[in-house]
């Protein structure tokens, strides 16, 4: 059920337990059917664990939607370490799911990481969890604890004679940490600079090894894939996208939260329906679908079904399924600035174009606000979105932009008041 | 734009947010710190999976590192990667923890324990902002300003703590209690505005909930402080 | 890294076909083909990171500008540096470069020699559109010999890849993050510790990396370069000796894989002044009726000279320079044989330990602490003295003795009284060497052509950097004049020549020649092994 509230249409299956303290305890979650999946996985081969997930067409959940079997049967069953990573570094304006799944499902996030160390041959996880997440990081911590205690993890996973570690590493306040090199790094001890690919991670990931790495919610839905079968997940979403997905609803809405629907649920619907519509009787102005990385998109273009492949030919992305929803009294400048000195804030740093563009971008976007801009700087940003935008290390460098370009198509005549409101100004002085 | 906002649901007593439908849950509950437990002032968990920092004032900047139930953490983190510089991440948190704040002094000697460089160190330690690289104050407010938070008056929020301990951002207020500063998303954005105070969350603070929160944080530390002086004696 | 084998793949770069190796990156197989491609932050002796985004080129097929640094090439790969999307992919991303450079060009020492000048002419925007005020970081000394401008700094990393790959010493790092990064040291912890450190300011492709010693000394555009070989130890890194007003202002590294690749040592970079002498021998002398030393000319003063060589009574010891190349020292020791034989001696200052690059094994600051040690003994000459290269010249009453190059600078002014005859070739006129029967003008090794065989036996070649007084000569010139009175030849008249002289005594040389020797040296043939102290 997701939390805080609910909604019959609802599809719960990685929320079913929101909101209930009991099923966070191991005895609490195995009478809730918890673990059953890990054993029925190792009874399997690695390989026929990778093969559903793969029929499952599950897809990565951390934004980029990749393919999650594919991703698993990328590594080689070569006699090296491997690696399973997990991405709970969640700090995507916007997002806040992960943060739910761990604190209220420590053992299911648990159980999916363990399905996915046995199908790679790894023998250590590393839940990196973003440093804030101190309260979910001592729930999972706990969890772990019980999970060792109780032969779930550690030298002889239940009984199987499997060894798979699991330790909890703690972030340090780095949004690019949850781009996946970066996490690397900085789980390596060092800066968490995005690292140039190729290599990709199941060749040369952590430490050197090669490594899987997936996101929170990726992971809370393996066991139930497992569980169910690979055609019960795939009956569930589009054909593209499969499956359910938790929707972080939150800005301007009645009912803020996390709901759990199938992929290709209407946004609309979802907007208005589900969460209630717009706070204060006001009416809405623009949705960013996906998390701040990704484009905004107007009102009138809401209409369509939460989908990657939908969202992606309305020219914004599904990303992480979080939706920041902006009201009509929505300052759009004033928030894109607030977005911009975000990716200026946490961009690593290694690439130029990325370095200087997002600090010159807050610059900018700082004197329009303050009614300093002229009609050329929107010319600008456009010029420096585009020289941002495909020409870095990592895509950090094009999220930034991102904002920035779509609010200027969409949205120019904030951009162009605030400019003529300058003149006045100018002229006065 | 205060005058007219739809008021919470769930209620909110000003502490883990927005309970929605969940009305019956409890702060314990919510935050999980029944199912937690305690863990003892120096330690950390009883399993070996980690040792996560507290995020908590009162360090002291001369304490020595890694000594008793540190060199135990220390040890129990270097044990959980395949090289000493895996755990620099924890081992600075760990210094932090013990000291309130990462010196250039404490940079080299974590270097020193883990085998690294001391410029090395200071790279990665600068890298993160979860360390300090000056002092703070006991309880330090990190106010998101993000985007989700921002649309429901975040800045007001924040404007509201600092008004409150009578700072600027990233001051230490005159008593030593309170610094505050501006936050990117804390991950918590369907319930605005996050707060994080130390290590927990504070979530649908308003500005009218700020001197609720301080209260509670200092009725909260004069409790720790009596019992320690009951220790003590 | 290129590959070892000789495998070759097909590419086409800018619409020249060629077969390049496989395993090498489009960045080095462009190189080959004589395509530049712009870069800041790869440099081909250290690791690639892939971070400055000025390498971008097109490849066909690829969705995205692919960086030559580190994409490697495939076999019928089609590279296009110069399509419009890579050019307005550079030109872009020189804007974000600029964007906080303060441009201060006219008091940069790196003006000249600036990869951010040089890519911006070429390709940048004609005017920043910038109005925002740039960043400010203040000077910080580095210590040692190194300044780190800050407000320059394009973040390339290569001085702290440096440090830690090469210099083996993790002393920089890139604190904080994004746009507030900067390069630093470990607070009060400066770069003294590191022998190498002065590379860093040769490959920082900007001013932000500053030498002390060099600051505001000269206008890059106003120095004259010349190849070299260090002078200041057993190893022999080939560098540049980069010069003004006749002076040497700085040296620095020049490529040779074999030897020193792209760095050399600040104890060798930074001992240039003494070839910078302003007190210098200027005419040939000997002593008058009245024992003063009295000018005479070249002409007049070798047959006289010879004759008295000719007279002698006593032993003969011969006092070599491991300064001066072999040509010299070689002819020295040859004039020694043709007279009857001596003693062949060369005094140096040795450290007290080697000094690796942890980076780069096959270089170290040597013990030996003068370039031609190594070619003395191989011609010879025994080493006698301290390890500062002083006295062991204490048994010399009754005999003849013949100095080269030696300043003689810890002898006495009466250096020359109890011995029968001294003849100095030298460069300055210390007190000793002023009491010699015959003082003569000789180049030191920067202003003259000869060779430095290495503590390896890799024979390399130095050229002229610098003028020499108007009446001195190099010294092989000198001897072999000596040596045609002596019957022995005709008088050599180019350095080359003197070289395949050496060869005709000393098998280790024999074959070889200048031309064989090239820009980076040969091995010479296996050492014999002769008395010591005795010439061939
Ligand atoms: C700047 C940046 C930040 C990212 N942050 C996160 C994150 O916080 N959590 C996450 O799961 N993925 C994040 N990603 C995506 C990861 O790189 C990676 O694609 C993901 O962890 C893969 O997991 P999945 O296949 O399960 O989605 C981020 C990517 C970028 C470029
Ligand atoms: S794009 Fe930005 S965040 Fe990503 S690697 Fe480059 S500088 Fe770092
Ligand atoms: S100081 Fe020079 S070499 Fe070092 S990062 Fe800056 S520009 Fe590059
Ligand atoms: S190692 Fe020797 S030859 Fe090389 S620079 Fe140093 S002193 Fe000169
Ligand atoms: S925007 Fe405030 S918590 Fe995400
Ligand atoms: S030279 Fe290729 S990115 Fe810097």
């Amino acid at each position: 059920m997701a939390y805080p509230y609910r909604d019959e249409r609802e599809v719960r299956i990685l929320s079913a337990h929101f909101g209930d303290p009991e099923a966070r305890t191991l005895a609490g979650w195995r009478q809730r059917g918890g673990y059953e999946a890990l054993g029925q996985a190792l009874a399997l081969s690695p390989e026929q664990v990778t093969e559903i997930v793969k029929n499952s067409a599950l897809r990565g959940r951390g934004g980029a939607g990749f393919p999650t079997g594919l991703k698993w049967s990328f590594l080689r069953n070569d006699g090296r370490p491997h690696y399973v990573l997990v991405n709970s570094d969640e700090s995507e304006p916007g997002a806040f799911k992960d943060r739910e799944l761990c604190r209220w499902t420590p053992h299911q996030l648990l159980e999916g990481a363990l399905i996915n160390a046995y199908a790679i041959r790894a023998q250590h996880v590393y839940i990196y969890m973003r440093g804030e997440f101190f309260e979910p990081a001592q729930i999972v911590a706990r969890a772990i604890d019980e999970a060792y205690a109780a032969g779930i993890a550690g030298p002889d996973v239940l009984g199987s004679g499997v060894t798979i570690d699991v330790t909890l590493h703690l972030g340090a306040g780095a949004y690019i940490c949850g781009e996946e090199t970066a996490l690397m790094n900085s789980l390596e001890g060092r800066r968490g600079q995005p690292r140039v690919k190729p290599p990709f991670p199941a060749v040369f990931g952590a430490f050197g090894q090669p490594t899987n790495i997936n996101n929170v919610e990726t992971l809370c839905t393996v066991p139930h894939i497992i569980r169910n079968g690979a055609d019960w997940w795939r009956s569930i979403g589009t054909d593209k996208s499969t499956g359910t997905k938790l929707f972080n609803m939150s800005g301007h809405l009645v009912r803020r939260g996390n709901f759990e629907f199938p992929l290709g649920f209407n946004m609309k619907e979802l907007i208005y329906d589900v969460c209630g519509g717009i706070r204060d009787g006001r009416s809405l102005k623009a949705v960013i679908p996906g998390g701040s990385s990704v484009p905004m998109l107007a009102a009138h273009e809401l209409d369509i079904p939460c989908a990657y492949e939908r969202v992606a030919t309305a020219g914004s992305k599904l990303g992480t399924a979080s939706m920041i929803v902006m009201d009509d009294r929505t300052d759009i400048v004033k928030q894109v600035r607030r977005m911009v000195e975000f990716y200026a804030h946490e961009s690593c740093g290694q690439c130029t174009p990325c370095r200087e563009g997002t600090a010159w971008l807050a610059r900018i976007m700082r004197r329009i606000e303050a009614g300093q801009g002229t009609e050329a700087d929107l010319a600008l940003l456009v010029d420096l979105g585009k020289n941002m935008t495909g020409t870095t290390i990592c895509v950090l460098s094009d999220s930034a932009a991102a904002p920035v370009l779509s609010s200027l198509a969409k949205f120019k005549d904030e951009y162009l008041a605030l400019i003529g409101r300058a003149a006045p100004v100018a002229a006065a002085v | 734009m205060a005058e007219e906002r739809t008021p919470l649901q769930g209620g909110n007593p000003g502490w883990a947010g927005e309970t929605g439908e969940y009305g019956h849950l409890t702060e314990a509950d919510v935050r999980g710190t029944t199912y937690v437990g305690k863990r003892p002032p120096e330690g950390t968990s009883p399993g070996a999976s980690c040792s996560y920092p507290y995020q908590v004032g009162g360090g002291r900047p001369d304490a020595p590192l890694f000594e008793g139930p540190y060199r135990e953490r220390l040890d129990k983190i270097l044990s959980r990667y395949p090289n000493r510089q895996g755990a620099l991440l924890p081992v600075l948190a760990l210094a932090q923890e013990i000291r309130g704040h990462l010196s250039p002094e404490s940079m080299a000697e974590v270097a020193a324990a883990l085998g690294l460089a001391p410029a090395y160190v200071r790279g990665v330690a600068t890298f993160y902002t979860m360390y300090h690289k000056r002092p703070v104050g006991e309880h330090l407010v990190q106010v998101c300003t993000n985007v989700a938070c921002n649309l429901c008056g975040a800045d007001e929020v924040l404007r509201a703590f600092l008004a409150a301990t009578g700072t600027e951002p990233g001051q230490i207020s005159a008593d030593g209690q309170y610094t505050v500063i501006e936050a990117e998303c804390l991950g918590a954005c369907g319930f605005p505005t996050a707060v994080q105070v130390n290590d927990r969350y504070f979530e649908n603070v308003s500005p009218e909930a700020v001197p609720a929160i301080l209260e509670r944080l200092a009725q909260e530390a004069a409790a720790r402080s009596s019992a320690a002086a009951r220790q003590g004696s | 890294m290129a590959n070892e084998s000789n495998e070759t793949v097909n590419v086409t770069i800018n619409g020249v076909a060629a077969a390049v190796p496989r395993g090498a990156r489009i960045i080095e197989a462009a190189e080959q083909l004589g395509i530049g491609i712009a870069h800041y932050c790869y440099h081909p002796g250290l690791s690639a990171p892939a971070m400055c985004r000025m390498c971008l080129v097109e490849v066909e097929g690829a969705p995205k500008l692919a960086p030559a640094c580190v994409t490697p090439v495939a076999e019928g790969q089609v590279i296009n540096t110069e399509s419009e999307r890579a050019r307005a992919a550079r030109t872009g991303t020189l804007e974000f470069y600029l964007l906080n450079h303060p441009l201060d060009c006219p008091i940069c020492d790196k003006s000249g020699e600036c990869k951010l000048q040089d890519f911006t002419h070429a390709e940048g925007r004609p005017h920043g559109r910038s109005v925002e005020p740039k960043r400010v970081l203040g000077l910080d000394d580095f210590g040692g010999d190194i300044l780190y401008q800050g407000n320059r700094c394009i973040m390339c990393t290569r001085c702290v890849r440096f440090m830690r790959e090469i210099a083996g010493a993790d002393l920089l790092g890139v604190v904080q993050r994004g746009h507030r990064s900067a390069i630093d040291t470990f607070f009060e912890t400066g770069l003294e510790g590191s022998l190498w450190a002065g590379n860093i300011v040769d490959i920082c492709p900007v001013g932000a990396l500053l030498s002390k010693d060099f600051l505001h000394k000269a206008r890059v555009w106003d120095l004259d370069n010349t190849p070299s070989v260090c002078p200041n130890c057993a190893q022999g890194c080939n560098v540049r000796l980069d010069t003004r007003d006749n002076l040497v202002v700085r040296i620095r590294p020049r490529l040779n894989p074999a030897v020193n690749s792209y760095w050399m040592c600040d104890y060798g970079r930074h001992q240039y002044e003494w070839l910078n002498q302003p007190d210098r021998v200027q005419t040939p002398m000997q002593r008058g009726a009245e024992g003063e030393l009295v000018p005479v000319g070249w002409q007049e003063v070798l047959p006289a000279l010879l004759a008295r060589l000719q007279q002698r009574h006593g032993p003969l010891v011969v006092l070599g320079s491991p300064m001066l190349g072999n040509e010299d020292n070689g002819l020295l020791a040859r004039l020694a044989g043709r007279l009857g034989g001596g003693t062949l001696r060369y005094r140096s200052a040795q450290a007290e330990a080697e000094v690796p690059c942890p980076g780069f094994p096959a270089l170290a600051r040597r013990r030996e602490l003068t370039a031609n040690g190594r070619g003395l003994e191989l011609l010879g000459f025994q080493r006698t003295g301290t390890m500062a290269g002083e006295g062991g010249l204490t048994d010399l009453a009754g005999a003849t003795v013949i100095v080269l190059g030696d300043a003689l600078e810890d002898q006495p002014a009466d250096f020359a009284a109890g011995v029968e005859l001294l003849v100095v070739l030298g460069q300055r006129p210390t007190a000793a060497a002023r009491s010699a029967h015959y003082l003569l003008p000789v180049c030191t090794c920067a202003e003259q052509e000869g060779t430095f065989p290495n503590v390896h036996g890799l024979v390399q070649r130095f050229w002229p950097a610098l003028q020499p007084p108007p009446l001195a000569r190099p010294a092989w010139q000198v001897l072999s004049v000596l040596l045609a009175g002596l019957d022995d030849g005709a008088p050599v008249n180019s350095a080359g020549g003197a070289f395949l002289r050496l060869g005709e005594l000393y098998p280790e040389y024999a074959g070889l020649s200048y031309e064989q020797l090239g820009s980076r040296g040969a091995l010479i043939n296996e050492p014999v092994v002769r008395p010591a102290g005795k010439g061939a």
